[in-house]
């Protein structure tokens, strides 16, 4: 199988982070983009022809991240604190409930990454409860994601954040931009085979508070 | 381009049929078409320019020098009107779907939509006097499905003794021929009229072996019996049959297999009607009439791998109603009616085939037209539809027409429309077994279905969606619409409108419930808002005693408040170039998806006896066909189709006595787009001959 190759870049971005500010003292909070990440590519076809095969498959296993280190997590380390987010597909985890054994969890933040300066005090963070409910909610358009049945095309819902407690109780606010390879969606017209070997590719913005608190 | 087998054509419709097919000629609507008469405005017949409301009327001269020999090739060729594919050809009309236009074959409507979509090439235009096509909401007369307009086909009487042939031939293998048998004779006529079209099909994909438009048989026969007991009792009836084959070979390439599946689609119509008239006096008349039809639909797929694909669907559908129009007063002219129909549909996208769905409507209308003045015509009518299944309908409409001067006029009306919930809305059962196991229930199984699974421990999880699930309601718009005309000497008109349609209630399917094991259930339910609003233009041209140009235009705008109120309240959001979220501002909204913004079509016609040519230019400005953001709405972020022209040419005269001759092209410069347009094909050309003979024995 063709080693799969991903890419971590990093966009430095410094808010509005200003010598004259006299309150506290904030770190910068950096956001960092990653493109690429797999999450379980497809690696073959069912024999037949739908409904009965023909569905692509990947090996069934999820990619583990660490938002506080930028990286990706083997998974012999999936049953410990050191990642605080999963890709499988479509399907998104957090280390928490039945997903982990950290405390984290989610919630899905409707508005602009940009504009979710601090987290409401109020609100509720969901934890896994796999597979009858996801924190961050699993399906077309309830959590990140629209499915197009008709162009068999996966898009990110746009002014959708996934707001994160990571596994050390830290926060995070993660957008998700792209579904496929390259971080550019086939065309409708593309041939299937192209929209199945180019998808579950994820590119997506995170920022991530190191010091606890509620604010980016 | 395939000339050969235009030349083979001409041959075999030379030798084989001998014979061509003269169109009676008939006064030049084009610049006489304030006299013509119609009746489908007001139910009774009226000259063209007495009519208050906006009518296009397509006459059988255009419809021949055109070329056109199915329903959709004519209505293309409109202002205002958008063939839209898949399903078969719809029309869009004022920028509402195809579901919201009635279809009327002699003022009787033609049943047999699949997904809301009538075929327009279900229906052979060989044998037709005019098409009348009434725009804006119609159901003050016309009852449901005339929320966005009527299209009213009416067939040719038999006046005298005439026997008629003609054949063409084209690109595709595709053949069209008419025989039509008129006899008159003292009080009785019989009118018979059969239609064979065949074509090979075609594909716009390279190296597919999929046919896009598939090779299809299409049979029609009609019989128009008359019979006159006195100078006011008249029985008339007629008979039709249309018989459609389409066979389709699909190979679908699965991970480097080929797989072979070969579809055959059986679809059958039946009309059978009857009706009397009778006059009282001069001002006083009455119709009673019976009217009853079929559709019924087969499709087989057998696969080389797997279980075969079955699908069947019938509707009857049986009607009985009665008009008296009469004149009391002075000035004023009155029309009142009630009927009752049946409705029956039987189908394996049901729960199952045998079990029957059924509804029942009674309906009554009045319509009165007041001329108080010499200038001023004013119409006012109103219709009540009493469903079994489902709420009342009344439909009250206004218009009036007022001469700014003799040639000049201004005309405004306001009226309702309605569409009832149809079957599929109310029953279909569909599980589709390929795609993540994906269901839709019509609204009244939705909720017993699920309350099933629900007990057997087979839903997840219910939406918000699922507690709105309600008996369903027609879909209501309300359309208005002021237009200004003017006729110079019989030989130039012109004339000007705009449009407004509000939409309510109008059902679209959501998703209800998520089954065990994360697949979703969706239903239907009243809950979108829609509305359109545009300009129409018309103009036509004489130049000198033999050319003559038509324009005509359409500027079109649509959306849905309740998208627009969330994009306001700013809610709704896009992608900038680095792929970030921003929010969507109203100036990027483009309202509803495959609706092109400007139309626009010019006709050059020359003609001199019976030599003629046309050339005529369509020209459609963008649509957009996909939300690619992702966002649930069209903005300028979406994919969209391009806007393009098509050219059309044909040119016909006198071969010998009694024979013409046609030529055509169609698309001439051979615009193709295989995404979004899989069914418009590339150039294609076709050859026709007319023959007919008369025998004049009127009177």
């Amino acid at each position: 199988m063709k080693k799969i190759i991903y890419a971590l870049s990093a966009f430095l971005f410094f808010t509005a982070c200003d010598k004259d500010d006299n309150t506290t003292k904030v770190d910068p909070v950096v956001s960092v983009t990653v493109t690429n990440l797999p999450a379980d590519t497809i690696i073959g076809i069912t024999p037949g022809v739908p409904p009965f095969g023909g569905m692509p498959y990947g090996a069934g296993k999820y990619t583990f991240f660490s938002l506080e280190r930028g990286v990706v997590v083997p998974s012999s380390d999936s049953a410990t604190n050191k990642w605080d987010i999963a890709f499988r597909g479509t399907a998104i985890l957090t280390n928490s409930g039945n997903g982990g054994p950290a405390a984290g969890g989610a919630f899905v933040y409707i508005g602009l990454f940009n504009d979710l300066k601090t987290i409401p005090s109020d609100s509720t963070f969901r934890t896994e409860n796999v597979p009858t409910s996801y924190a961050v909610p699993f399906g077309s358009n309830r959590g990140w994601y629209v499915y197009d049945g008709l162009n068999n095309l996966v898009t990110p819902i746009p002014g959708r954040v996934l707001v994160i407690r990571t596994a050390s109780g830290k926060f995070a606010k993660v957008e998700i931009l792209n579904y496929y390879k390259g971080g550019v969606t086939p065309a409708a017209s593309a041939p299937d085979n192209v929209k199945i070997r180019d998808q579950r590719y994820y590119t997506f913005r995170y920022s991530y508070q190191p010091n606890g608190s509620k604010s980016f | 381009m395939r000339f050969s087998g235009l030349i083979v054509g001409l041959f075999f419709c030379i030798t084989a049929v001998q014979g061509q097919v003269g169109k009676t000629t008939r006064p030049d609507t084009l610049y006489g078409s304030a006299n013509e008469i119609i009746v489908t405005a007001t139910r009774t017949e009226k000259k063209l320019g007495n009519v208050a409301v906006p009518v296009t009327l397509i006459s059988s001269k255009q419809i021949a020098q055109a070329g056109s020999v199915r329903l959709a090739d004519i209505l293309q060729e409109q202002t205002g009107l958008f063939l839209t594919a898949g399903f078969g050809a719809g029309v869009q009309m004022q920028g509402l779907n195809p579901d919201y236009t009635l279809i009327l074959l002699n003022g009787e409507p033609l049943v047999g939509r699949t997904a809301g979509i009538l075929d327009l090439n279900r229906i052979t235009i060989g044998n037709i006097k005019q098409i009348e096509i009434v725009k804006g909401p119609s159901s003050s007369l016309y009852g449901s499905e005339a929320m966005a307009g009527v299209i009213n086909i009416i067939t040719t009487a038999p006046k005298r003794n005439e026997f008629a042939l003609s054949a063409r031939y084209g690109s595709f293998n595709t053949s069209d021929i008419n025989a039509t048998y008129n006899y008159s004779k003292n009080r009785f006529s019989y009118q018979g009229f059969v239609n064979n079209y065949h074509t090979s099909g075609f594909s716009l994909r390279p190296n597919s072996q999929t046919s896009f438009v598939t090779p299809i048989n299409r049979f029609t026969q009609q019989h128009q019996l008359g019979y006159h007991f006195s100078d006011k009792t008249k029985l008339s009836g007629s008979l039709r049959f249309n018989r459609e084959r389409i066979t389709n070979e699909i190979a679908v390439e699965n991970n480097g297999v080929i797989v072979n599946s070969e579809g055959k689609e059986s679809n059958n119509d039946a009309n059978i009607s009857a009706s009397l008239d009778h006059r009282f006096s001069s001002g006083v008349k009455t119709n009673a009439k019976l009217y009853a039809t079929t559709f019924s639909s087969e499709q087989e797929l057998a696969t080389s791998s797997g279980a075969p694909y079955t699908d069947y669907f019938k509707q009857r559908f049986l009607r009985f109603e009665s008009q008296t129009d009469f004149s009391i007063f002075k000035n004023v002219e009155t029309s009142i009616g009630a009927g009752y129909l049946l409705d029956r549909a039987n189908s394996t996208r049901y729960d199952k085939k045998e079990s029957t769905k059924e509804n029942e409507v009674g309906y009554a209308f009045f319509q009165s037209e007041w001329k108080p003045i010499e200038k001023l015509v004013v119409i006012g009518g109103a219709r009540y539809d009493h469903n079994a299944l489902f709420a009342a309908a009344f439909s009250p409409k206004l218009a009036l027409k007022y001469a700014l001067a003799n040639n000049m006029n201004f005309k405004a009306s306001v009226g309702r429309g309605f569409k009832a919930p149809d079957f599929r809305q109310l029953y279909l059962n569909f599980t589709n077994t390929a795609a993540g196991g994906y269901s839709v229930f019509g609204s009244i199984e939705a909720q017993k279905i699920i309350n099933a699974l629900q007990g057997i421990g087979q839903i997840a999880s219910v939406e918000s969606d699922f507690y709105n699930l309600n008996a369903l309601q027609p879909e209501f718009s309300t359309g208005y619409h002021a237009c200004f005309d003017y006729t110079e000497a019989k030989k130039h008109t012109f004339s000007v409108g705009l449009f407004y349609n509000n939409i309510n209630n109008l059902i679209d399917s959501r998703l209800v419930a998520y089954r065990t094991g994360g697949a979703q259930i969706f239903s239907y339910l009243n809950v979108k808002t829609a509305y359109t609003k545009g300009l129409e233009f018309n103009a036509d041209y004489k130049i000198g005693k033999y050319y003559s140009v038509t324009s005509g235009y359409q500027f079109l705008l649509s959306g849905d408040a309740s998208e627009l109120d969330k994009i306001e309240q700013g809610k709704v959001f896009t992608r900038d170039n680095n792929g970030y979220s921003k929010r969507l501002s109203v100036s990027d909204y483009v309202g509803l998806p495959n609706r092109s913004k400007h139309q626009l079509n010019l006709k050059f016609q020359y003609q001199r006896e019976q030599t003629f040519a046309t050339l005529r230019a369509l020209y459609r400005s963008s649509w957009y066909v996909t939300d690619t953001d992702g966002n649930g709405l069209f903005n300028t972020n979406d994919a969209k189709a391009s806007g393009f022209v098509q050219f059309n040419a044909t040119v016909g005269f006198l071969l010998a006595k009694k024979f013409n001759l046609q030529l055509g092209c169609n698309n001439i410069l051979d615009y193709k787009d295989p995404i979004n347009m899989p069914n418009f094909f590339g150039r294609s050309g076709f050859i026709a001959i007319n023959y007919s003979i008369k025998q004049s024995n009127e009177k």
